[in-house]
């Protein structure tokens, strides 16, 4: 009987190989079906950004080399898997499971991101995991529950996006009712006006150099708005005619880019992350909207690199400019405090580590039990034959009543 | 009794400014049920101790303001969720009931000057009206303070325990107008006891009181009227409360002696 866990993580693996290991949800079950011809009892992959692992339920001699094998295929250029990743087996495939599924191994300490990613692969690979990794990520979540619920290691905000809502919060308190105005559609831009609009904020303009985008943008933020009675305005600067009919669709009303610029009086948050080359928020465009707010706060929050924003429009009265280095700095400050729950939670993996395995050494048991169990019952029954040629008296319904009796 | 309560709250002041301070000492903050019970505890065993003191001079003003800001202290806490005005509160509140013990504090057999019932209302409630003009200054200097390290994007402990901008204007904003109407009362009380009463007030008691209801007033006005909000309310509620504590002690330069509060 065994676990074990083949892999890489961000600890052991540059972005740029493990990129190529990540596997779509639809490449999962080949990939299992691969590595269980190779000898096991159950698999399940667990393929992130962050990490791409195969979790083993009693692998045969062969399997570890066929996941390598399978991983390396990706890689190419003579180079193997093996050299950026890890064997773990038994207790410390569970314990590391378990550190996985509470952030404890993750880039961002305590992200709750992965308790998601964690039930997604079990879901995925389900039909192939066994009873017994079905136990074990099924524990898995119960565990990132406990440690989150228990400490504070997913308290404050630890990642850009969040860092982004708790500085609006430090503005403005609630953030429910507020106004954002979203320039841009990259994808921090989206994940940000996403915990906005998540914290209740009404997101009236997005605003995009190509329409396409920003028209996938409003979309995802407007389906989520709609449940919120959030109002999404769509502005994009070169297809307006395509914005306006789209923006019609969704009851909204498009503007231009340049229109963008009066918003700054009324929006409460401006999210900016834009591809362009240079600032697009200058002082000379935005200046005089802001001085109608009537000392109103503004907090910009500028996620593109290269700036969007001109730094003069972080000394205007009341404006708050921050950059990404400033969400990172936020963020950071989260993680150190978060650095002070891992014993907690270290222990808590560590009880439910003891308990699984508990279980998991019960099962040993089993076929000793099962095979004990038979030949108690083939003594029963010479036994009862022998008792029964003895009493050859008996009527067939009193010999039956015995035969029931032994049972 | 007044000295035994006196110095039982001042203790609890004192542990309650401590769990107030311990985040900036780098150590955890303190559980909510122990910074809200503490001054809570120390405000049960003051209003013990307060409610036999005869509220005449120095001394009893003081202790009565501590109370007052300990008490506005703990509904701030509850209501806006702004548990660093304690940073304000518990070394002020810490101070006033020491000060007030080594002015003299002790029952005092002699009656209020005058007025009897309606004397102690217009003390009660002019002293009231001025801790609420103190939590408006508390509220400002937060926000001046939680505004400058937003605008410098320091993230330390006063971007993480202070409360967020918003919060705090609209505590000096609620503080301000419930002030001004308290003021106003204990000025009308005033009047009322001079001109009805007959109770002797001396000059330097009308230009205070007058001036405090002035400023008061002021800073609402430019709240509600001219709708001054954030920094710049911020300044003036910090400007209309030092003006009111400087024309006190200069007052009471020229009038020195803590029998009479002024």
């Amino acid at each position: 009987m065994s676990i074990a866990v083949v892999g890489v993580n961000h600890r052991t693996a540059p972005l740029e190989v493990r990129e190529r290991f990540a596997h779509a949800p639809r490449e999962v079950p080949a990939a299992l079906e691969r590595v269980l011809s190779a000898g096991a009892g159950g698999g399940v992959l667990l393929s992130t950004c962050n990490r791409t692992e195969f979790y083993l339920a009693e692998p045969g001699d062969a399997t570890p080399a066929t996941v390598w094998a399978i991983l390396t295929e990706r890689l190419g250029e003579g180079r193997s898997a093996s050299e950026y990743g890890y064997l773990v087996r038994d207790r410390d495939a569970v314990r590391h499971l378990y550190r996985v599924s509470a952030g404890l191994d993750s880039m961002i300490l305590g992200e709750s991101q992965i308790q998601g990613q964690v039930r997604e692969a079990w879901e995925t690979s389900r039909s192939l995991a066994g009873p017994v990794l079905h136990r074990l990520f099924q524990s898995a979540l119960l565990v990132g529950a406990r440690v989150r619920s228990e400490t504070a290691l997913a308290a404050g905000a630890a990642s850009a996006p969040s860092a982004a809502v708790a500085l609006a919060g430090k503005i403005f308190g609630r953030l429910a009712g507020r106004v954002a105005l979203v320039l841009g559609a990259g994808d921090m831009a989206e994940l940000a006006a996403s915990c906005l609009v998540s914290e209740g904020v009404r997101v009236t303009l997005v605003a995009n150099r190509t329409y396409e985008r920003a028209q996938a943008v409003a979309e995802e933020l407007g389906a989520r708005a709609l449940t919120e009675g959030v109002r999404v305005t769509l502005v994009a600067n070169r297809t307006y005619e395509r914005a306006q009919a789209v923006a019609e669709e969704l009851g909204a009303r498009a503007l231009t880019l340049d229109e963008a610029w009066e918003h700054f009086a009324s929006a409460d948050i401006v999210l900016t992350s834009t591809a362009a080359p240079h600032a697009v928020v200058t002082w000379e465009r935005v200046a005089p909207a802001i001085a109608r707010r009537g000392g109103r706060p503004l907090c910009i929050l500028d996620l593109a690199v290269p700036r969007d924003v001109e730094p003069a429009v972080g000394q205007l009265e009341n404006v708050f400019l921050y950059d990404i280095d400033d969400l990172q700095a936020v963020a950071a400050h989260a993680t150190a405090d978060r650095h002070h729950e891992v014993p907690a939670a270290e222990r808590i993996v560590s009880d439910e580590v003891d308990r699984f395995w508990a279980w998991y050494a019960g099962l040993a048991a089993v076929p000793v039990l099962k095979e004990f169990r038979e030949r108690l019952d083939d003594l029963r029954a010479a036994e009862l034959e022998r008792a029964l040629k003895r009493l050859a008296h008996l009527s067939p319904e009193d010999r039956a009543q015995r035969r029931h009796a032994c049972r | 009794m007044v000295l035994v309560s006196h110095l039982l709250a001042l203790g609890l002041y004192g542990v309650a400014t401590a769990l107030a301070l311990t985040p900036f000492a780098g150590l955890r903050p303190a559980p909510r049920a122990l910074t809200l019970g503490a001054p809570l505890a120390g405000a049960a065993v003051h209003v013990v101790g307060v409610a036999q003191l005869t509220p005449v001079g120095v001394a009893p003003a003081l202790s009565i303001l501590a109370l007052f800001l300990v008490l506005l202290q703990v509904v701030s806490e509850r209501v806006f969720r702004a548990s660093a005005v304690a940073l304000f509160t518990g070394p002020l509140a810490t101070g006033l009931v020491s000060l007030a013990l080594l002015i003299g504090l002790g029952p005092d057999a002699r009656p209020v000057v005058g007025g009897g019932r309606w004397s102690l209302l217009h003390i009660t409630v002019s002293i009231l009206g001025l801790a609420l003009l103190a939590l408006a200054f508390i509220a400002a200097a937060l926000y001046l303070l939680q505004f400058r390290e937003l605008k410098s994007k320091r993230f330390g402990q006063v971007f993480r325990l202070f409360p967020p901008l918003e919060r705090l204007d609209r505590l000096n904003h609620l503080s301000l107008v419930m002030g001004f109407p308290t003021v106003t009362l204990g000025v009308l009380l005033g009047f009322g006891l001079r001109y009805a009463g007959g109770v002797p007030v001396d000059a330097a008691q009308i230009v205070w009181g007058m001036l405090t209801w002035l400023v008061l007033g002021w800073a609402v006005g430019v709240r509600v009227v001219r709708h001054w909000a954030g920094r710049r309310a911020a300044f003036a509620s910090i400007a209309g409360f030092v003006a009111v504590v400087l024309v006190y002690l200069a007052l009471k330069l020229a009038a020195p002696g803590t029998e009479r509060f002024l």
